[in-house]
């Protein structure tokens, strides 16, 4: 029953022209969306699925398909191309009727912690319109916390859906490798993203969990696991990362304050450190862009996506299509990843790279022999300023905190921690492989504790039809 | 004189009704691109599936090369670009090949010669980039099929061991059923490895010649590049490391790369396919679906029915000819006779597409032969009667009349008919010109529609025509 007056809104032909209306307006001051169309998505979905999702619509980022939507991932190189399929965890919600009626904006490929790295338009944060909503996921996260959808699927390559959540003030989960299938989510670092899921509703979270997660036969990386459980008479015991050089004061205070919230619960608290937490950026970027030279090499105007027109041969059509659509951030990405896989240099970035994330795999299972989860903050700052907050390396460096969940293939939750300075400082809990449905309990817990502060929403679905 | 090494590469399409990594139909002669779908058009976000038949093929081509087989299947990434490549990285196995330090034996020259393989991988193919007036043209029908490379040691020393050994290969994989073995169509390809070097003096610098798209092409590509390396060698100039293209029309190779312009491949693991773990089962499956090879067929020939070694070898050669042979064994005894009969009479027996003879049939039709019933003449028109209706030939023989032999007035009586209508050929022959003959003696038994004793009718028309035998 929570979610009709969502579902009131994509009941019929008439309710879904009134919110298509209805997001165009409410977006116009944050421009999460890059395209909306409540109606191209009805034709495959399941509205009398028997689903309490059945009706609730959601948006997707744009680098995930959605058969007759549009899947530019944000760049030049794929203006003008319509998915001409859907992906796995897409089609799963379209088989219990949830609708997805828009594309989120998000930074090329994935690449970027603000979404300012798109090739289209500039994402705003729903909290303070002067400030970036995070990224690459930006759209996904602002579009959620402005209420245009009560959910919204992401990808998170390493943050990309936990900080622009913490940005937002909703919650985020980086699920397990594997638990969903990555079909049809365009790649830029396999071995290290997921599709992850967005919402303001804990609730919600998981159920959308459950719908889109097991193993697709479209996704060889994906599987089955059964989730971990825990015996209900022990006491959780949350490890807290030490020694968080570089966070703000309000990072911390936050991150304090969720500590509390677990003592207040009776949960036991320590603390827990990563010693290859220092290295992990390097190596983090080192696999990813490894990965990502090869993943991107298709994009060469031959066969979709933008073609440039001032070519006189195909090797200068690649050439030229390539060095005119993508932007300077996606560039230096497959220049690096295409340098650490050069023979004779692999021994000295990529195999290192994988002994380190071998190392924080390690790290992980040490820790999670004496504690069920571990707290720590998602990213070093709130949300910044648009335009000249944070250069491009310090976006980097500061995402150390989400990277390693990324590197060890485990869940991580970001949630919201409370405001400071009228601002959201997410935190994030991360748990062993398998552990993402407990980290939702365990988030469900904390929210009865934390401060509740409502969403800086821009659209009441009980209002679009009446209004 | 030098001493020569080659190695070849070979690239066999194997015999999978859907591509290696999606479920695209593999087959051929389509319109272009018709064949396709995101995931070998390299869409984004499409993933590969690991086709288990390509891994059967590849494994059991495996083990018909004495390899030393994986217990897991890793894939990893081999980048270049190139417009045919959807992805502009190839799937392939190169940190782990499927299988490694193979050997297979192959008969050259009257002998028996042992080539090693260093390693077979698995990988997917690329599309075809057609040259054309109006520009280059793709199609992507093949790309994404299965492919299996094989990797021989420089084990070689001529072009035409090669060539003999290409022959021998393509025999075997399509006796096991993994590649049809057409080089023309581009099922089976090869590329070569040539080093020229003073002799003792061990490898030398190593040149790859491709596009080698038949194996008369491998073997004329090769001497050409052997006396090319000969020459450099001999004159003392230096052999350079590249890779030369093979240009059949101009019968010449020529440069398309040195060392220096060489592709760095930059191999890494490939994510999206987790190791597929060769489990008792999967090996289980592949050995229970290995079938006796070429060479051991020949040798068993040989050995348990005493062909001539032409006839065994041509048998050899296909799966359903032995097949055929060894049911119509079943029912006749004598090897020699039914393995020349299925040699001699491809349309009608032992082929893929022959009719409808069944091996008992065929075998009472040798009997009936043998007991003289009907002349070898008779006896072939009978076959291939039977190859249309797929009667037995008794019921043939039967509607037909084709009874053996014909009654000696009858004969006489055509004879005489031959000699009236011929005479300038009979004139020919009492002139000296004895070769005439034959003509007169195919007319005979022509118009005896096979049923004459070849012998008795030859003693009859050089009697009719006065011309006693002994000249
Ligand atoms: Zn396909």
């Amino acid at each position: 029953m929570k979610y009709e007056p969502w579902k009131a809104l994509t009941a019929s032909d008439q309710t879904r022209r009134a919110y298509q209306e209805a997001l165009v307006r409410a977006d116009s001051e944050i421009s999460s969306l890059l395209q909306i169309d409540t109606e191209c998505g009805a034709e495959d979905c399941r509205f009398d699925a028997d689903s309490s999702l059945a009706g609730v619509p959601f948006s997707v980022k744009d680098n995930i398909a959605v058969r007759g939507f549009q899947f530019s991932c944000g760049s030049n190189i794929l203006k003008g191309l319509t998915a001409p399929y859907t992906a796995a965890a897409v089609q799963r919600l379209l088989d219990i009727g949830a609708l997805p009626v828009a594309k989120t904006n998000m930074d090329e490929f994935g690449m970027g912690s603000a979404t300012e790295n798109s090739a289209f338009q500039m994402t705003r944060n729903p909290w303070d319109t002067g400030r970036v909503p995070g990224g690459s996921s930006g759209g996904s996260a602002a579009s959620v916390a402005a209420g245009l959808v009560p959910f919204s699927l992401g990808s998170d390559t390493g943050g990309s859906v936990r900080q622009p959540a913490a940005f937002c003030g909703i919650y985020g989960l980086k699920p397990t490798y594997g638990r969903i299938s990555r079909y049809g989510l365009a790649a830029y670092a396999s071995s290290l993203e997921t599709v992850g899921l967005l919402s303001g509703d804990i609730d919600l979270l998981q159920e959308v969990f459950a719908a889109v997660s097991g193993r697709d036969s479209g996704d060889q990386t994906s599987n089955s696991i059964a989730p971990l459980n825990r015996p209900e008479e022990n006491t959780p015991v949350a490890a807290v990362l030490s020694g968080m050089e570089g966070v703000t004061p309000e990072i911390a205070q936050g991150c304090r304050q969720a500590a509390e919230a677990m003592r207040s619960l009776g949960w036991e608290v320590k603390e827990a450190s990563l010693p290859s937490l220092k290295y992990a950026v390097s190596a983090y970027y080192t696999i990813a862009m490894a990965e990502a030279s090869a993943n991107l090499a298709r994009y060469t105007g031959i066969r979709y996506g933008y073609r440039s027109s001032r070519a006189v041969s195909q090797e200068e059509l690649v050439r030229k299509t390539r060095n005119e659509a993508f932007g300077r951030e996606v560039k230096l990405r497959i220049l690096l990843g295409t340098h650490v896989l050069r023979s004779g240099f692999q021994d000295q970035y990529y195999i290192k790279a994988q002994k380190i994330r071998t190392r924080i795999r390690g790290e992980f299972d040490q820790i999670f022999s004496q504690a069920d989860m571990i707290l720590m903050p998602v990213f070093p700052v709130q949300a910044f300023e648009a335009a000249s907050g944070m250069t491009p390396l310090q976006q980097k460096i500061a995402d150390r905190f989400t990277l390693t969940a990324n590197m060890a293939g485990i869940p991580a939750l970001a949630f919201p921690a409370g405001l400071q300075d009228g601002l959201p400082a997410g935190m994030q809990l991360l748990g062993p492989a398998g552990s993402d449905e407990l980290l939702m309990h365990y988030a469900r817990c904390l929210q009865e504790v934390l401060p509740k502060d409502p969403l800086p929403l821009r659209l009441d679905p009980r209002e679009v039809l009446h209004g | 004189m030098a001493d020569v090494f080659i190695g070849l590469e070979i690239h066999i399409q194997l015999l999978t009704r859907s591509k290696v990594f999606c479920s695209c139909p593999a087959d051929f002669g389509r319109e272009p691109n018709t064949n396709v779908c995101p995931v070998c058009l390299g869409y984004p976000g499409v993933l590969p599936v690991l086709n288990r038949e390509a891994l059967q093929q590849a494994y059991m081509t495996g083990l018909a090369l004495h390899c030393t087989m994986a217990q897991r299947a890793l894939f990893d990434r081999k980048n270049y670009f190139y417009p045919d490549m959807a992805k502009n990285y190839q799937i392939s196995q190169f940190s782990h090949p499927l299988g490694v330090n193979g050997w297979i034996e192959f008969d050259t020259q009257g002998e028996r010669r042992r080539i090693r393989i260093h390693d077979i991988h698995l990988e997917e193919d690329a599309g075809k980039m057609i040259h054309t007036a109006e520009g280059a043209q793709l199609d992507y029908n093949r790309a994404g099929c299965s492919l299996l490379e094989i990797v021989t040691e420089p084990d070689f020393s001529s072009g035409r061991e090669a060539e003999e050994f290409l022959q021998a290969f393509r025999t075997m994989v399509r006796f096991l059923g993994v590649c049809s073995g057409n080089m023309e169509e581009g099922s089976l390809r090869c590329d070569a490895n040539v080093s020229v070097n003073h002799p003792g003096k061990g490898l030398g610098t190593k040149v790859e010649i491709k596009n080698l798209n038949s194996s008369r092409f491998v073997r004329k590509a090769l001497e050409y590049e052997i006396r090319r390396q000969s020459r450099l060698l001999r004159t003392g100039r230096k052999i350079v490391q590249e890779t030369r293209l093979w240009d059949e029309k101009r019968g010449r190779s020529e440069s398309m790369r040195t060392k220096e312009e060489a592709h760095d491949y930059r191999y890494f693991p490939e994510p999206d396919l987790p190791p597929f773990w060769l489990d008792e089962r999967f090996v289980q499956e592949a050995e229970d679906r290995m079938t006796e090879l070429p060479l051991q067929v020949f040798d068993r020939y040989l050995r348990e029915y005493q062909l001539p070694e032409d006839t065994a070898r041509y048998l050899a050669e296909e799966r359903s000819r032995c097949r055929f042979f060894e049911q119509t064994m079943e029912y006749y005894h004598h090897a020699k006779t039914a393995g020349s009969w299925i040699k001699e009479e491809p349309a009608a027996v032992g082929g893929p597409e022959s009719g409808r003879v069944t091996p008992e049939h065929f075998a009472g039709l040798l009997k009936l032969c043998d007991e003289k019933a009907v002349t070898v003449q008779q006896a072939k028109e009978v076959l291939r009667l039977m190859g249309e209706t797929g009667d037995a030939p008794e019921a043939i023989i039967e509607q037909e009349q084709l009874q053996g032999g014909v009654a000696e007035d009858e004969l006489k009586a055509i004879i005489e008919l031959v000699i009236s209508r011929h005479p300038d050929t009979v004139k020919q022959i009492h002139d000296g010109n004895v070769k005439a003959v034959g003509f007169l003696m195919g007319k005979v038994m022509q118009e005896s529609r096979g049923a004459a004793d070849p012998l008795q009718a030859k003693a009859y028309l050089l009697e009719a025509m006065g011309i006693s035998e002994a000249d």
